[in-house]
């Protein structure tokens, strides 16, 4: 049988598993699956099937894994390292249909969902009741729990509340010969390894959640935001630390550089200088935040803030947020295209590494906005370019880079929220050694030993996860030269 | 350079299993010599840090060898102004926090004995003490770390910055395996500020009901606790609360929390220091206490059915018990001398049945022989066994690492 009689075979197979509306194999329908937020990179895949609970999950990656075909699992689409990016002859299993709530449990503050729901969701879900679900990835949105749980999504508010990973109380998993396992559960500390901590952040590569329990947070008292604007980014990144030094533990603490200023105005009309913007959210007990925030606005005068502004109302404060969240967007008014990456440094070096990516900008003729987490010193440089300008696009790829070399270099890491994907995977071996690669390999190859689940991410070369220990036999793809032995 | 080595005695036994070899390595590269050599020889393996939590799990079916980890005491690394530090496995707490201290910083864990227990040792035994309820686990303070694996290689994983979601997770896969998976050699933790002001707020003599009443109203009331424990008195708890921060905040919540006592129609004070004290000195004598100590887990609002079902039943057969639990995280210790291993022992059996049918667990963190004799150190096998014989197969293939010593038999 041809590949494309296979192809056929195997779409009827599937279709018969989740519905001819949810197996799509038409090329101009997977056209939609062929990239996701990143949209360079794209790859076509030879089906999609859309199951619709756990059983025709099940059924689906034991008809692919009986098939030889690798397996891209897909949420909402909205990565940016390109951790949906298909691979050729995948099959792309979408879980946007698996979009319940299942079950809500305020007394012990957890909400049990499947993997479509959409972050903002769990959090509109229990609101009223005046609980909510703490990360916040600027996509909260149009995301998926089940896309945060593969890339450990971060946000805003992670410097205090931490990454999906601490949020994550159990999880349904799909294996890879379709057996299904529960990790984690209801009470804190179950006997046994901490599998639940390998999935969360493990980009698709270990097997298919269609169910996750999440941890609820009681909403806190109050929430206080203020805006500071700086001179520059040197004053900006001093009263960073300045206020973490003073023991403050911001909700939040975002800064703007005056390119994304620029940015930002441009797309919501803000008045804000285009210097440099400090953005900071306290939250918690009344009388704790009322001190921390005043304390936090001292700190920002005495580090050279020009100005300070307090929302008057919520309406107010969502605007500054707005400002902030919008940046990525936003830089699309005063570029025709622009790269959006993801580095950590050490929050006390930001202002030296923001002269440094000035510097590495102008060298090459570029730009770079620069929108970060400035509390944990995540970064955001969008480098700007144009794509119609020859070997612009390359050069802008290039510095991006450049850049998160610099933040290995800093001791820091070349993502903070966004994933290795596949868009990372070369950095990979700029942060870690041989042995630490292989190491995780070898806990990626516990879970799937076959490597069929999104092959190509995260690691810096296509490996197969090898035999057990004994006896050294090839792997058939090895003899033919299209991989390397672990 | 070699690691220092010395004949095994009875005093470096794991569970009873007394090794031939000690090995007392002064850095890493040492501590990797050792492991390798003992893959050389085929020799099994355990690691020992300050051996406070050496009595949890099962005893290991074979022990050639052990690794302790004193000689690895440096701060590889303290950044304070980014809240971290790098430590290597053998320093204990309450040096790092000492350390800390100077820049007016903690690592907010506070697991007993911090005068003995070493970095690796509360990773490797995920050790917590009250403060988990309002700064988390091991899990949610390790950002990095490095190991030596089975073989001898030297892996990292996570890295020195909070903020990192670069690879697979090594850091948090090596919290609670008891050194199965590898040596924790170094371990880089995020840091929090000391807080400026503390209070505790007493609740003597309450009811489990009442007891979780309170902490639900606290919780509605959007209060935000440090610390909160829970004694067995009696049959009774004394809640003690705990506020940490800047003063303004923590004189609210104490305030707000009275409050609400008042308003459930129950006693309560806001301690001064000396008495603050006394009542957290006694939830540490709790915890370091007794041959037997269980942990116990379950959802945090079965708290009456686990103080009717596990804690009264487990302490019955102990002189000198006393129950330490943690009730906004559905956590808890018992402990003190069981009288005779077997009732003990059924006490246990009991309780873990009970703690099963809620959804959680009991784990045997210290225990004598005559208990382990009919009680099972971590109970019924996990349910994703399968998956971790699979990743304890990849990382320590020849079943070197304390064979048997954790859930599952791994």
């Amino acid at each position: 049988m041809g590949a494309t009689a296979q192809t056929a075979e195997l779409a009827r197979r599937m279709a018969a598993v989740v519905g001819a509306r949810n197996c799509v194999s038409d090329a101009s329908e997977v056209l939609t699956y062929e990239c996701d937020g990143l949209s360079h990179g794209r790859v076509r895949p030879d089906l999609v099937v859309l199951p619709g609970s756990t059983a025709e999950v099940v059924e689906v990656v034991r008809l692919a894994g009986a098939a030889g075909r690798p397996i891209v699992p897909r949420g909402s689409g909205t990565g940016l390292s390109g951790g949906a990016r298909p691979v050729p002859g995948c099959v792309v299993v979408g879980l946007t249909r698996m979009r319940r709530i299942l079950e809500v449990n305020l007394d012990d503050g957890w909400v049990r969902v499947e993997p479509g729901v959409i972050n903002l969701d769990v959090s509109r879900a229990v609101g009223a009741a005046g609980w909510y679900y703490a990360p916040d990835p600027s996509s909260q949105g149009v995301c998926s729990i089940g896309g945060n749980v593969a890339e450990n999504s971060g946000g805003a508010h992670c410097l205090k509340y931490g990454f999906t990973v601490n949020h994550v109380l159990g999880a349904r998993l799909v294996c890879a010969g379709g057996e299904v396992v529960d990790l984690g559960g209801r009470a804190p500390d179950a006997p046994g390894y901490d599998l639940l901590a390998a999935l969360v952040g493990s980009e698709g590569m270990v097997g298919i959640v269609t169910e996750v329990t999440l941890k609820l947070l009681r909403k806190p008292e109050v929430t206080r935001t203020f805006l500071a604007i700086f001179p520059s980014t040197d004053e900006g990144g001093n009263a960073v630390s300045g206020i973490i030094a003073a023991g403050i533990l911001p909700a939040a603490i975002e800064m703007m550089d005056s390119l994304a200023i620029k940015a930002a105005k441009a797309a919501t009309g803000l008045e804000w200088p285009e210097t440099c913007v400090l953005l900071m959210d306290a939250d918690g007990p009344a009388a704790e935040v009322e001190h921390v925030s005043a304390r936090a606005i001292e700190i920002a005068r005495a580090c050279g803030a020009t100005e300070i502004r307090v929302p008057k109302d919520e309406a107010e404060r969502q605007l500054m947020w707005k400002g902030r969240k919008s940046a990525f967007a936003a830089v699309g008014r005063i570029s025709p295209n622009y790269m959006v990456e993801d580095g950590v440094i050490p929050r006390s070096a930001i202002a030296r590494v923001l002269r440094e990516i000035e510097a590495m900008a102008k060298a090459v003729g570029l730009r770079v906005a620069n929108v970060f987490h400035a509390g944990d010193g995540n970064l955001h440089p969008l480098v700007l370019y144009d794509a119609r300008v020859p070997g612009e696009e390359e050069r802008a790829a290039k510095l991006g880079g450049d850049i998160l070399r610099m933040c290995v270099r800093y001791g820091g890491s070349i993502t903070g929220e966004h994933g290795v994907g596949a868009e990372k995977a070369a950095y990979m071996a700029d942060m870690f050694g041989p042995d630490d690669l292989e190491t995780m390999q070898q806990v990626r190859c516990a879970f799937d030993g076959g490597a069929i689940f999104n092959p190509g991410k995260v690691f810096p070369s296509t490996r197969l996860c090898g035999e057990k220990p004994g006896p050294y036999r090839p792997h058939p793809a090895e003899t033919a030269g299209q991989a390397e032995r672990w | 350079m070699t690691a220092a080595r010395r004949p095994g005695t009875g005093t470096d036994g794991v569970l009873g299993a007394v090794p031939r070899l000690v090995f007392v390595p002064a850095t890493v590269e040492e501590a990797a010599e050792a492991v390798r050599e003992c893959a050389r020889d085929k020799l099994s393996l355990a690691f020992v840090g300050g051996g406070t939590d050496l009595g949890l799990g099962s005893p290991p079916s074979r022990l050639d060898a052990v690794l302790r980890t004193e000689g690895l005491a440096r701060v590889v690394e303290h950044a304070p102004s980014d809240q971290i530090v790098s430590v290597e496995a053998g320093l204990s707490l309450s040096a790092l926090q000492r350390t800390l201290a100077g820049h007016g910083q903690r690592l907010a864990l506070d697991p007993p004995f911090p005068d003995r227990a070493t970095a690796g040792g509360i990773v490797a035994a995920n050790a917590f003490g009250p403060l988990r309820a309002r700064y988390g686990a091991v899990r949610d303070l390790i950002i990095g770390v490095s190991i030596v694996r089975a073989d001898g290689a030297v892996a990292r994983g996570g890295g020195k910055v909070v903020k990192n979601v670069a690879g697979f997770d090594l850091p948090r896969l090596m919290v609670g395996s008891l050194g199965t998976l590898g040596l924790v050699a170094t371990v880089n933790f995020r840091l929090h500020p000391l807080p400026e002001a503390r209070s505790t707020v007493l609740c003597p003599v309450l009811s489990a009901e009442a007891a979780r009443s309170l902490l639900v109203a606290a919780r509605s009331a959007q209060l935000e606790p440090a610390a909160v424990a829970a004694l067995a008195s009696g049959g009774a708890l004394d809640l003690g609360v705990r506020f940490e921060g800047f003063a303004p905040g923590v004189k609210q919540q104490g305030d707000r929390l009275l409050d609400l006592v008042v308003k459930a129609k129950l006693h309560a004070e806001r301690l001064d220091e000396a008495a603050a004290g006394a009542f957290w000195e006694r939830h540490d004598r709790v915890r370091e206490s007794g041959t037997f100590r269980a942990r116990l887990s379950a959802p945090p609002s079965a708290l009456a059915a686990v103080v009717r079902d596990a804690v009264a039943p487990l302490l019955a057969p102990l002189a000198g018990g006393g129950a330490a639990l943690y009730p906004t995280l559905g956590l808890g210790f018992v402990c003190g001398d069981p009288a005779s291993g077997p009732a003990a022992a059924a006490a246990a059996n009991a309780a873990r049945d009970a703690l099963a049918a809620l959804g959680g667990s009991l784990v045997l963190a210290a225990a004598p022989a005559g208990v382990r004799a009919a009680a099972d150190a971590w109970g019924p096998a996990p349910s994703a066994l399968a998956l971790m014989l699979s990743l304890k197969d990849r990382l320590d293939p020849e079943r070197r690492l304390a064979p048997g010593r954790f859930a599952g038999g791994l």
